[in-house]
């Protein structure tokens, strides 16, 4: 299966790549959700981000202690859009060409085979990301910007969709390497799962004690209908005001941070926005879906001038403060 | 279409108000503004100029300052700049105290004396009280000049106008700015500020409303409210003299002497002369001539018996002077020598050589005074040469910028005969004496009083004859001086004169080489008698004789007549034809009653003329009332009063529809007023959506619940963002709002929509 994932070229998708009606993406998108909770209980709105990060081109990075489900959030979204998932579990030894693949020595045929990665995967997820050293990390956010991977000088792209999720441990301060600023920024989203309210923990107790039901999930759609959903994202209308609008945002955390938003920011949050367009039925952009992307979008982007863990404060005040519509002052 | 959001959450609309304007047009507009500041106090300046001469200096070193500026704002750091503004200043005055005699040197050296003499301008001393005035102004003005246009250039604002606002400001200390010229700067300043700042931020046309309030607030303020003193501080006038009379017109201030229009006589008594013969009582001598008004220069100094006697032939006149009400003036008979009595501690005399009290007279003080009295004999002035000395033709020959070449033509037609000085000047006083009448009654000058009088006016007073007199035999190059004072008086028996405000005077004295200054009189005096003998009389007759009677007043007409006639042989006027020299009282009575007669309907036409006044309205007058009323629109415009308006009508109307879009949009902004006045308005940073769904989660019923709303709501947001919307849909917004607007009416809403139920 890697293989053919491997040899598979974005232009032979382009027969298929007529994007979908909005109405057909927000069932969809309906749908999944419906199937990843009957996995992950509680999460409900984490499992919208991270379905609007998956159509809007995005990586997630979910930061929480051990043991909230990151990895089966990550797992039920790849079943169920009958996706390859693929895991990495990053460790202080992991080295680069354990995330992208090497070139193994075929003793039979006497040439050189490339042995793929686990990065070669339509979801990858990327464990406790920040206990691996710089370097291993970095082959990650390489693969996470450019689409593509090179190995001894060859460049390889990587299956289409390709979203990474990536986890970081924040129990373990002393033992990790934290992200640097930069890589964060390529991130579409940081994500926060948090502890299960009590209800809701006990359902999911009741769910999972016994048989797991994500070993009965059944995918909702292909990954076909995933490539064409994420045209459909590209293609939803974003006018003037709302760019305005997102500017403004921007230009606020830039104001009043020591470290402000990035113009990639920016394009993420519009990206972000426009799957949330989509999951709500809309072909365009309003500055609501933008207000709700912005909290979980730009807040690792921002560095504040106390130096507190991150702009979540900033961002609410831009959210609160900056107008709407436009003004004129 | 746009729309603002307070800070208290108000919303209005309007139609592309904050379209940014070029920040280009707010920095022409800026430079403009300190263009305007520059010329107020070069205006200022050049009406001193006008006078003394210089403007074309003037302008040319403001000019030079100007160009220099625009180079060094190119090329030069600002502090080098302010540096180099320093510099020239103080090169420049240095400049002026070489020109004005002191030196360098000696500037050093009188440091103190600088600094009071700054003080004492800063204080309400004229300009035109300086000697060198016009050199003073040439050096003052450029580097006011140069360094706020240069700053403006740099685009600091701010910085530029505290030169050209200190410039003006000190101008206005001392009195030389008007209001008028101290409010368009200051109107300058407050708009270079104002456009400067908004070409900096990136301002809108909207945002200069503000900048039209502004305005507006200072023209109101500074016409009602009297800050900075305008002019100079109020007259010291002979004994309380009222505006308006002669005698305060004469001596309206102790520096200066006015030219005004209409006068009365005040027959108060003013001080008493004990002495052997009557003469002309001397008060104050003027040299610089303005167009409406007379100027001395040069500064007092402590009195001290050493004025110069008269070259000339001389005969010594001793006269007690008595005050009979409080006396800014110490009259006495040209030439004052010494001073004997109380006051001699505090008498100071001018450069001129006139004397005055430091302080004011009080009632019952009394001087005795010896004065050279010239009379050389008309054979003598003939042949007295024009050998005049330097510092007689540097003050007494100035006439104002502009004297138009009529007036020279007519007065060298005058005196076309004439080849001496002396003949000169004669031939001058026949013409004045012979060709107007004496009255009191007059329309004020508009331009340069001599010129008018000479060329247009058929009468007028002593103070229009005196002053046409001095400004035609300056055009001959005669060195002259106007002098004011008081007639001889009316003697009583006892060897006194006893002078009153009405005869209050002035007349001209010209100076012949070798023998000193002569006192020439252009005013006819028959006439003049006539007319201040109906002032005395009529204040007799209100007083019911109470100290004087009617005879006195006869006698009194004796008197001056023989000083006039006194006056005519020693000026030596052979004109007995022309002018009966001797009055016959009978003669003068019937003269006096046609006058008085005729003076009735003149008190009417003066009546009209007031009325006119008031309805006229002066060109500047209208300019500030535009200003004013730009302001008031701006700032009924600012408050967002219109916008308001608009918007509590426009919640029930639509209006004119236009594209589909706006209306949409429109309608929606409507649908949220009504929310705002039902529910609360719109926080900033909420969006419409959460808008309503607050609203939704607060209330438990009304609008926001409203299937309506949330329709007039989506289409909104698909007109807005969805990339439009067409006509039909926009209409059915329309029509909700119109449903929801008018069910809620109130009173006639209320009752419909149970009307309804």
């Amino acid at each position: 299966m890697s293989d053919a994932k491997q040899t598979h070229e974005p232009d032979a998708e382009s027969a298929a790549d007529e994007p979908l009606s909005v109405d057909r993406v927000a069932d969809l998108c309906d749908d999944l959700a419906a199937n990843v909770s009957r996995v992950i209980v509680g999460h409900d709105e984490a499992i919208e981000h991270v379905v609007t990060a998956i159509l809007g081109r995005g990586h997630v990075l979910l930061e929480d202690v051990p043991g909230v489900g990151k990895t089966m959030l990550a797992r039920s979204i790849a079943t169920s859009v009958d996706c390859t998932f693929r895991r990495v579990q990053f460790t202080p030894d992991l080295l680069p060409s354990d995330v992208t693949g090497v070139n193994v020595f075929n003793q039979k045929t006497r040439e050189f085979e490339f042995q793929p990665g686990p990065v070669f995967g339509n979801i990858v997820l990327g464990d406790e990301i920040n206990r691996a050293p710089p370097k291993t990390q970095s082959a990650l956010l390489e693969a996470m910007e450019e689409g593509q991977v090179t190995v001894d000088g060859e460049t390889r792209e990587l299956p289409a969709p390709f979203t990474v999720i990536a986890t970081q441990n924040a129990v373990e301060p002393n033992r990790t390497y934290d992200l640097p600023f930069a890589e964060l920024d390529r991130f579409m989203k940081k994500l926060r799962l948090g502890y299960p309210a009590p209800n809701e923990e006990a359902k999911l107790l009741e769910r999972t004690v016994g048989h797991h039901p994500i070993e009965s999930l059944d995918p909702v759609t292909d990954r076909e209908t995933l490539v064409r959903a994420r045209e459909t994202v590209a293609e939803v209308r974003v006018e003037e005001p709302v760019r305005a609008y997102a500017t403004r945002l921007v230009g606020y955390t830039r104001d009043n941070a020591q470290v402000g938003v990035s113009p990639r920011g920016t394009i993420a949050l519009l990206r972000a926005a426009q799957a949330r367009a989509v999951i709500d039925g809309r072909g365009y952009v309003v500055p609501d879906d933008v207000k709700a992307e912005a909290p979980v979008v730009l807040s690792h982007r921002i560095r504040t001038h106390a130096d507190a863990q991150d702009g979540t404060d900033v961002v609410e005040d831009a959210l609160e403060r900056v107008s709407v519509d436009r003004t004129r002052g | 279409m746009s729309t603002e959001s307070g800070s208290d959450g108000t919303r209005s609309v309007s139609v592309d108000a904050d379209a940014t304007v070029g920040s280009e047009l707010f920095r022409v507009l800026a430079l403009g503004c300190v263009l305007i500041a520059t010329a107020s106090y070069v205006t200022v300046l050049r009406e001193v100029t006008r006078i003394v001469g210089g403007t074309q200096s003037l302008f040319l070193v403001v000019g030079v300052a100007l160009v220099v500026a625009t180079v060094f704002a190119r090329l030069v750091r600002p502090r080098t700049a302010t540096a180099a503004a320093f510099a020239a200043g103080a090169v420049g005055f240095a400049y002026y105290f070489e020109v004005s005699g002191v030196g360098i040197g000696g500037a050093l050296a009188g440091l103190e004396e600088i600094v009071a003499d700054t003080v004492r301008l800063a204080t309400g001393l004229n300009l035109l009280r300086m000697i060198e005035a016009g050199t003073w102004t040439i050096v003052f003005a450029p580097a006011p000049a140069f360094l706020s246009w240069y700053l403006a250039l740099r685009g600091r604002y701010a910085a530029s106008v505290v030169p050209a606002g200190a410039a003006l400001l000190f101008l206005v200390l001392t009195g030389d700015a008007g209001t008028t010229a101290t409010l368009i700067g200051a109107l300058g300043a407050l708009g270079a500020v104002g456009f400067g700042e908004l070409e900096r931020r990136g301002g809108s046309i909207a945002q200069a409303d503000v900048l039209a309030v502004l305005f507006a607030i200072v023209i109101v303020l500074s016409l009602s409210v009297t800050i900075v003193p305008s002019g100079p501080a109020a007259p010291v006038t002979a004994g309380g003299g009222d505006d308006g009379t002669l005698e305060g017109t004469i001596d309206s201030a102790s520096e200066q002497s006015g030219i005004a229009g209409t006068v009365d006589l005040s027959p108060e008594v003013r001080f008493t002369v004990e002495a052997d013969r009557p003469s002309y009582w001397r008060t104050g001598i003027y040299d610089r001539y303005t167009g409406d008004a007379w100027v001395r220069t040069g500064q007092d100094r402590p009195f001290e018996d050493d004025v110069p006697p008269p070259p000339g032939s001389e005969e010594r006149l001793r006269q007690t002077v008595t005050a009979e009400t409080e006396l800014g003036v110490m009259p006495a008979a040209a030439q004052p020598l010494s001073v004997e009595g109380d006051v001699v501690d505090y008498t100071e005399v001018s450069m001129h050589g006139q004397i005055r009290p430091a302080t004011p007279l009080a009632e019952g003080d009394s001087y005795v005074v010896e004065s050279a009295i010239v009379d050389p004999s008309p054979e003598e002035l003939r042949n007295a040469g024009t050998d005049y000395p330097e510092e007689v033709t540097e003050y007494y020959l100035q006439t104002p910028e502009g004297t138009s070449s009529e007036f020279e033509a007519r007065t060298a037609e005058i005196t076309a005969d004439a080849e001496t000085p002396y003949e000169n000047a004669v031939a001058i006083e026949r013409y004045l004496r012979s060709s107007k009448e004496y009255s009191l009654d007059v329309e004020p000058p508009e331009e340069d009083a001599a010129e008018q009088f000479l060329l247009e006016m058929d009468e007028g007073y002593c103070v229009y004859f005196a002053t046409a007199m001095t400004q035609m035999l300056r055009a001959e190059d005669v060195p002259t001086r106007y002098v004011t004072g008081y007639t001889a008086g009316e003697p009583t028996d006892d060897g006194e004169y006893v002078v009153r405000g009405l005869d209050a005077h002035a007349w001209v004295e010209v100076y012949f080489p070798e023998k000193g200054w002569v006192a020439f009189e252009p005013t006819p005096g028959d006439e003049r008698d006539e007319v201040h003998d109906e002032a005395l009389e009529e204040e007799l007759d209100d007083e019911a004789g109470d100290e004087d009677d009617q005879s006195d007043g006869d006698d009194a007409d004796d008197g001056a007549d023989d000083e006039a006639s006194d006056e005519d042989d020693r000026s030596g006027v052979d004109d007995a034809d022309d002018e009966p020299s001797v009055d016959d009282p009978a003669d003068d009575l019937i003269e006096r009653n046609d006058a008085l007669a005729g003076g009735e309907p003149a008190d009417d036409g003066i009546d009209v003329r007031d009325i006119l006044a008031l309805v006229s309205v002066t060109r500047e007058t209208a300019a500030m009332i535009a200003v004013v009323l730009i302001g008031l629109v701006a700032g009924v415009h600012r408050t967002g009063a219109v916008a308001r308006a608009r918007r509590t009508l426009g919640v029930y109307r639509h209006g004119r529809r236009s594209d589909p879009d706006r209306d949409a949009e429109r309608a929606f902004r409507r649908l949220e007023w009504l929310l705002a006045r039902e529910h609360r308005p719109r926080r900033r940073g909420e969006s419409a959506r959460e808008y309503l769904r607050a609203l939704a989660a607060e209330t438990d019923d009304g609008l926001a619940h409203d299937p309506r709303t949330a329709a007039v709501l989506e289409r909104y947001e698909r007109a807005v963002y969805g990339g439009g919307v067409d006509r039909e849909t926009a209409d059915e917004s329309i029509a909700a709002v119109d449903d929801l607007s008018r069910e809620r009416v109130p009173l006639v809403g209320r009752r419909r929509s149970e009307g309804a139920e």
